[in-house]
């Protein structure tokens, strides 16, 4: 009987792990990440959608959120609070080398990256901006990382 | 003891509860295959509804702090379950009639109506203002519509009436009958401008491209959706499901129930629901963009509501 229960649950888990929603938070991004994300996503070339992925309108829908940008001070609240509205579990994939150490903007006044001082940060794809391919992969391993989680 | 336990069994299982819902997924699962191939991608796998589903179930539900709690949790549980009764009240030709204790064409009707009118609830609850401009325009677009669609079932209803020798049949069991002894209501050029109007109905009511507004991702991210999270969120799903087959199961009764009796008959309403949605719904998805709340609502007040009023002088006047 208990065996039974952990298989059902072990195949709950697969089935939950194929559709990870995807939701695009900006925090104060170049929007050259963000051109690339919306690339994997909507053109055929790099179609997401056969691995389950979704890109949802709203923070609530979500379970990998990708972060662009390097959390400027204009921003940094809203994205604080947008970040905390995603319903756990949720993984964090930063996108581009500015969430990951501040890139070009490093050490300025206005930025507050790395931005794994603030959010936790589960998967790095770094590049300026990544190539879809590179955004793919992260998206893979956050969904690996989300599987344990569920 | 038989007859009790009828009615729980036919909204629970079959043809409503899980019959329609395993349906429903399985027709939304083709919708998006079609829809990635159409645009020359792969597409999630068919299961994808399924898998959605269970990734909602496990997540959790996050409540707004300005929401109506009993509002915003009670409406999408009433939604899903009044769909689950729609699909045990539309009849599959051949195969299943319902119990005429369960109702019949006007209940139809009116638990049609619920989903609207809970994602409005739902919207209004969640105290977001995209769920409140989502709330004003499912308004905006079931005035417009369910004007043209009591039209089409009246002209449908009198046609079956006066060919039986009365006047209307709000009856499905004898709307299919009329049909299989005289013919489809498909092929009866007295009933196209119905038909017109029909197929201009159901894109509204399903909530697709180009008249899901309300819902629209791009302009109020889901509207009334925005705040859902969780399980909450999956009862909506469910119930978007199941009134893809209510509704295409309603068309295929109004105007083409022939179908050959016994397990055949309920092979035969499968295929014809899954040409409908494969060609009414996602070829059209594919190929349109959405239009604006006022056009929408210009739209559906000039053709169909013109076309159903035609119908029913035709009708009448036959």
């Amino acid at each position: 009987m208990t065996t039974l229960i952990q298989t059902f649950s072990d195949q709950a888990r697969n089935m939950a792990a194929r559709s990870p929603w995807i939701y695009r938070i900006n925090a104060g991004s170049c929007n050259g990440c963000d051109v690339e994300c919306a690339t994997t996503a909507l053109i055929p070339r790099y179609d997401v959608e056969r691995l389950g992925c979704q890109y949802c309108g709203s923070p609530r829908h979500a379970d990998i959120v990708l972060i662009t940008g390097p959390l400027t001070a204009r921003v940094k609240d809203a994205v604080m609070r947008v970040y905390a509205e995603v319903p756990e579990p949720k993984v964090t994939v930063a996108v581009g080398v500015c969430p990951i150490s501040g890139g070009i903007f490093r050490d300025g006044y206005a930025v507050f990256a790395p931005i794994d001082q603030h959010i936790p940060v589960d998967v790095n794809v770094p590049g300026c901006p990544p190539r879809p391919q590179a955004i793919i992969e992260g998206i893979a391993q956050a969904i690996a990382i989300w599987r344990e989680r569920l | 003891m038989l007859e009790s336990l009828y009615t729980p069994f036919a909204a629970l299982l079959f043809p409503g509860g899980l019959f329609a819902l395993v349906l429903g997924l399985t027709l939304k699962g083709l919708d998006r295959r079609l829809a990635a191939r159409l645009q020359a991608r792969v597409g999630p796998p068919l299961a994808q509804p399924l898998y959605d589903l269970v990734k909602l179930a496990k997540k959790r539900t996050m409540l707004p702090d300005i929401a109506n709690e009993t509002l915003f949790l009670g409406a999408p549980l009433v939604g899903a379950v009044s769909m689950a009764l729609a699909a045990a009240l539309v009849p599959i030709a051949g195969f299943y009639t319902p119990d005429p204790m369960l109702g019949d064409l006007l209940v139809l009707l009116y638990l049609l109506t619920v989903p609207a009118v809970v994602l409005m609830i739902a919207g209004s609850a969640s105290g977001s203002p995209f769920g409140a401009i989502g709330f004003s325009r499912e308004m905006a677009m079931m005035l417009a519509y369910e004007g043209p669609l009591v039209l089409v079932v009246a002209a449908v209803a009198m046609r079956t009436g006066m060919g039986m020798g009365g006047v209307v049949s709000f009856s499905l069991t004898d709307i299919i009958a009329y049909q299989q002894n005289h013919g489809a209501f498909l092929f009866d050029p007295v009933m196209w401008p119905a038909l017109l109007a029909f197929l201009a109905f159901y894109p509204a009511n399903l909530g697709i491209i180009p008249f899901d507004i309300p819902e629209a991702e791009t302009e109020v991210l889901e509207g009334p959706l925005l705040e859902y999270s969780g399980p909450a969120l999956g009862l909506f799903k469910v119930m978007s499901a199941l009134k893809a087959v209510v509704v295409l199961g309603l068309g295929v009764a109004l105007f083409f129930p022939i179908a050959p009796a016994g397990v055949a008959g309920l092979l035969v309403q499968v295929a014809k629901l899954v040409i409908l949605m494969l060609v009414g719904v996602t070829v059209v998805r594919v190929s349109c963009g959405r239009m604006r709340i006022d056009q929408a609502f210009r739209f559906f007040l000039k053709w169909p509501l013109a076309l159903s009023v035609l119908s029913v002088a035709i009708v009448a006047l036959v």
